[in-house]
């Protein structure tokens, strides 16, 4: 891997890292905190640094759809949940059989690892060049244009996986029934 | 594209998927394993994004906002469950959420 | 013709689905008469038959093929009846007398708790004989000759509460079986050979001379064992278990003679197999002679009669054996009469005396009698071939017919004349201790009438109609002089010239025959009537005839006893120790499989992503490694 080292690119570069070090330190609180209002706020900033980075490779659409729909929607959601859920404090590798935390950490290793070797040993000579792009790439014009020209048919089909998800939403935070539904405590 | 090469975004989208896929696998709460869960797709969508720039293909781009929807659509869902579980004074925790035992 | 031999074939089988398919709707009676119309309406088709086939020109019959039954590669058969002058004579003889003892039967069987199935039996059985008789090809011949297998076992068994009866009948099968095993065994190399069954086929190609051997062979053997000669015979004398008229019809005038008729039939394939035919004419005069001399120890009527069936039968054996082949038919047709007549007439003494059947206690009961007495008497005279009556014309042809033979010729004929004087011995012998005299104690007591009369009129009937046919049914032919029935057999079984004698030798066996008959009939009636001779006691050759000849020890010690520790043996060894726990064990191997994999579903959502994770990082692995 040659680093092209100029000015601009020094700028770039800095952006990068400090974007790419909060994600993984984001990333790794989410799954370490017991509070899980405290992963909710770090996934909030792991959504956030991932914004950044998108917008480091000109998509800006995508940048500012994640921090619109994922950091404000989705995560607003979130935070609701665990507001009316209430305190729950829970240790990370607490519960399970003991052989159950060696192959968790065996299982997300090995697909980790093989996803870097695939990038590094299969990948990558062709991974060095980058084709050019048009100023347009990433505009909201763009991305608009495509959605109903290539990719209409993904447009309406995610309208209907939104309009079953609500649909699926409603029905299962509605009001119990009158008389039953309420289960004794375990 | 100056700064890093398309590889480094993918190194990170594999840590955070890493990441995500560890957190699911020991954790309990089921809210915290969703979160993790989140944590997974924003990796792929960042391998998404970065080859997008790489192949200069929108589709890439197009198929990121598709996984955004699904998992808005998916984070709905699951958090209806939750909700429903604790109305039902249900406790959260996958491990006693076990009737489906054979 | 063909609608003769239809309407024959097909009547008595609508008589099984009548009788069957009407149940208990059906009287007893009605079923009686059902079945005896049915037969008696086969035979008003089998003399539609014979009168179109005489009056066709050359009477070389007429083949005709319903559908075809079987193809399969280049080997078809069809439904196929053959009418020619061999199988019209045979419609003829199984029909008319089959008539004459079913509707003897409605007199003999009335009362029985199960007629219906009685009647149905028989009628099942008269369409099995004859679609043996007008089988086309060998295929139905093969058909025909199972079900009649299958009639008999029915039929001997009939009464099925008596466990000798249930015995007897399972003996009849099985050896009936050995024969039917090597007549398939005949006809798979048949089919090998000529890729057909059908007559043209197999009566024409040439084989060679081991096939045709090996083919004859199983012929011969099918042949033994239906017509209960050496080596396969005992299973006649117990299959006397069955009721009468059953013996009558099925183990003296039609089922047993079967064989007479297979060898007649394929008579070109012996002809080509000529040691063959020969060890036929052997077997058929060493039965005569071991028949003989079992049936002058024997106490039960019946079983006298059945080893006479069995000596006249080696009579037919000898004849077709040696290449007479319409004087073996001849007797056959003669003794039909005087056989069925016995049995007929011994059955009116047996059902007056109510089921005794033990001569030595039926001595007189001619006095009561009279009429079966006479009956009785024109029998055991035809039986014996004393001129005028049948037997005579049939028997001496025969023994004539080997003389031109060589010298085993010679040992046939003397064979023939001492067995001339065997059943001169051992029917009167029957006759004197039963017939005449004082009517015994035992007589007195038990004798019954039927309303004044001897029997009901449908059992008198046929015995009458019989003892006509057997007084004259032997002027058919006179073989010196006038041979109608030769004539008439010709295009389907021409007798070999070595077997035609000059009329000299006819006359001087004839002669010589008729004297060693009336000798067995003078012994006789010095030992048993007149009680001037003594009865010689010679305790080992009684014991000996009385066991006949050891035969069903030797056949128990042979075959069944190995058989048995046989099958005792695997049922210990093979089935209680490895087939039967078999299923259990393997039910159990199941459920504790089930409950291993049962420990997969612990019912934790973690568990189950961490399939997930584990599966995806095990393809991924697969394919980097593909790549």
């Amino acid at each position: 891997m040659i680093l092209a080292a100029s000015a601009g690119n020094i700028l770039v570069w800095i952006v990068w890292l400090a974007a790419g070090f909060a994600c993984l330190a984001s990333g790794i609180a989410v799954v370490s905190f017991s509070n899980p209002f405290y992963s909710a706020l770090a996934l909030i900033g792991n959504l956030g640094s991932l914004a950044v980075l998108y917008l480091l490779v000109s998509a800006e659409f995508v940048a500012a759809a994640q921090v619109l729909v994922y950091a404000g929607a989705v995560m607003v959601m979130f935070l609701f949940v665990i507001a009316y859920v209430g305190p729950r404090l829970e240790a990370p590798w607490a519960g399970g059989p003991p052989w159950q935390a060696v192959a968790a950490v065996l299982a997300a290793g090995s697909l980790l690892t093989e996803i870097i070797v695939a990038i590094g040993l299969k990948a990558g000579g062709s991974l060095s060049h980058d084709r050019s792009v048009p100023g347009s790439f990433g505009t909201p014009a763009w991305v608009g244009r495509l959605f109903l020209t290539d990719h209409l048919l993904a447009f309406e089909i995610t309208s209907i996986v939104l309009l079953v998800a609500a649909v699926g939403g409603v029905i299962l935070g509605g009001h119990v029934k009158r008389g039953g539904g309420e289960a004794p405590a375990q | 594209m100056s700064g890093p090469g398309t590889a480094w975004y993918l190194a990170l989208a594999a840590f955070l998927f890493g990441t995500g896929a560890l957190g699911v696998l020991i954790r309990r709460n089921p809210l915290i394993v969703l979160l993790s869960l989140e944590i997974m797709l924003n990796g792929a969508n960042l391998a998404l994004i970065a080859f997008s720039r790489h192949v200069a293909n929108g589709a890439g781009q197009i198929f990121a906002l598709g996984v955004m929807a699904v998992a808005a659509s998916e984070v709905c869902v699951g958090l209806g469950l939750v909700v429903a579980l604790h109305r039902r004074r249900l406790a959260l925790d996958v491990d006693t959420l076990s009737e489906l035992r054979g | 013709m063909t609608g003769g031999s239809w309407l024959c074939l097909l009547s008595p089988l609508a008589g099984v689905f009548a009788i069957t398919l009407g149940g208990t709707r059906i009287s007893r009676r009605a079923a009686a008469w059902i079945s005896t119309g049915s037969v008696g309406l086969a035979f008003a088709g089998a003399l539609w038959a014979f009168l179109s086939l005489r009056s066709q020109s050359g009477h070389h019959g007429e083949l005709t093929t319903a559908w075809t039954w079987l193809q399969s590669g280049n080997f078809s058969a069809g439904l196929t009846l053959l009418v020619d002058p061999l199988s019209s004579l045979m419609m003829l003889i199984v029909s008319g007398v089959g008539a004459l003892i079913v509707l003897y039967s409605v007199g003999y069987m009335d009362g029985d708790d199960e007629e219906r199935r009685y009647f149905a039996y028989m009628s099942l059985f008269v369409f099995s004989m004859l679609l043996l008789v007008e089988g086309g090809n060998l295929l139905l011949l093969l058909v025909g000759w199972g079900l009649v297998g299958l009639s008999s076992y029915l039929l001997i068994g009939f009464w099925h509460e008596r466990p000798s009866a249930v015995r007897a009948a399972k003996k009849a099968f099985v050896m009936n079986a050995i024969g039917d095993a090597t007549l398939a065994l005949a006809f798979f190399a048949l089919i090998a050979h000529t890729h057909s069954l059908s007559f043209a086929s197999a009566f024409g190609v040439h084989l060679s001379s081991t096939a045709q051997t090996l083919v004859a062979l199983g012929l011969l053997g099918g042949a033994v064992a239906k017509s209960a000669q050496l080596p396969l015979q005992t299973w006649l004398p117990d299959a006397m278990e069955g009721p009468t008229p059953v013996s009558a019809l099925i183990h003296a005038a039609t089922m047993v003679t079967a064989g007479v008729y297979l060898i007649a039939r394929t008579h070109p394939i012996f002809e080509q197999a000529r040691t063959v035919e020969l060890i036929a004419a052997g077997t058929g005069a060493l039965t005569l002679l071991v028949a003989g001399l079992i049936a002058l120890v024997q106490t039960d009527i019946k079983r006298v009669i059945a080893y006479s069936t069995m000596s006249q039968i080696g009579y037919m054996f000898m004849g077709v054996g040696v290449g007479a082949y319409a004087n073996g038919m001849f007797h056959l047709l003669t003794h039909a009469f005087f056989k069925a007549l016995l049995f007929m007439a011994a059955g009116v003494v047996i059902h007056a005396l109510a089921g005794e059947q033990d001569i030595r206690k039926m001595r007189g009961i001619g006095a009561l009698m009279p009429l079966t007495k006479w009956c009785f008497l024109a029998g055991a005279l035809a039986l014996v071939g004393v001129p005028p009556f049948s037997g005579f014309f049939s028997k001496d042809s025969i023994v004539a017919a080997t003389l031109a033979l060589g010298w085993y010729g010679k040992v046939f004929w003397a064979c023939g004349v001492l067995g001339a004087l065997l059943t001169g011995l051992y029917t009167f012998r029957l006759w004197f201790l039963v017939f005449p005299g004082e009517p015994s104690p035992f007589v007195r007591e038990h004798h019954h009438d039927h309303h004044g009369q001897e029997g009901p009129w449908t059992m008198l009937v046929p015995v009458g109609v019989l003892a006509v046919l057997a007084t004259v049914g032997g002027w058919l032919q006179f073989a010196p002089v006038w041979h109608p029935l030769t004539t008439w057999l010709e295009p389907a079984a021409r007798t070999l010239a070595v077997a035609e004698p000059t009329n000299r030798q006819e006359y001087f066996t004839s002669v010589v025959t008729v004297l060693a008959g009336l000798l067995g009939i003078g012994i006789a009636w010095a030992v048993y009537a007149g009680g001037r001779l003594r009865r010689p006691s010679l305790p080992f050759l009684q014991r000996t005839l009385e066991h006949k000849f050891w035969f069903d020890e030797l056949y128990d010690v042979l075959f069944y006893r190995p058989a048995a520790a046989t099958a005792v043996l695997l049922r210990r060894e093979i089935e209680d120790a490895i087939v039967l726990p078999t299923g259990p064990d393997l039910a159990r191997t199941t459920m504790d499989a089930g409950a291993l994999a049962r420990r997969l579903q612990t019912g934790l959502l973690r568990t189950y992503v961490l399939f997930l994770a584990s599966g995806a990082a095990i393809v991924a692995f697969v394919f980097l490694l593909a790549k």
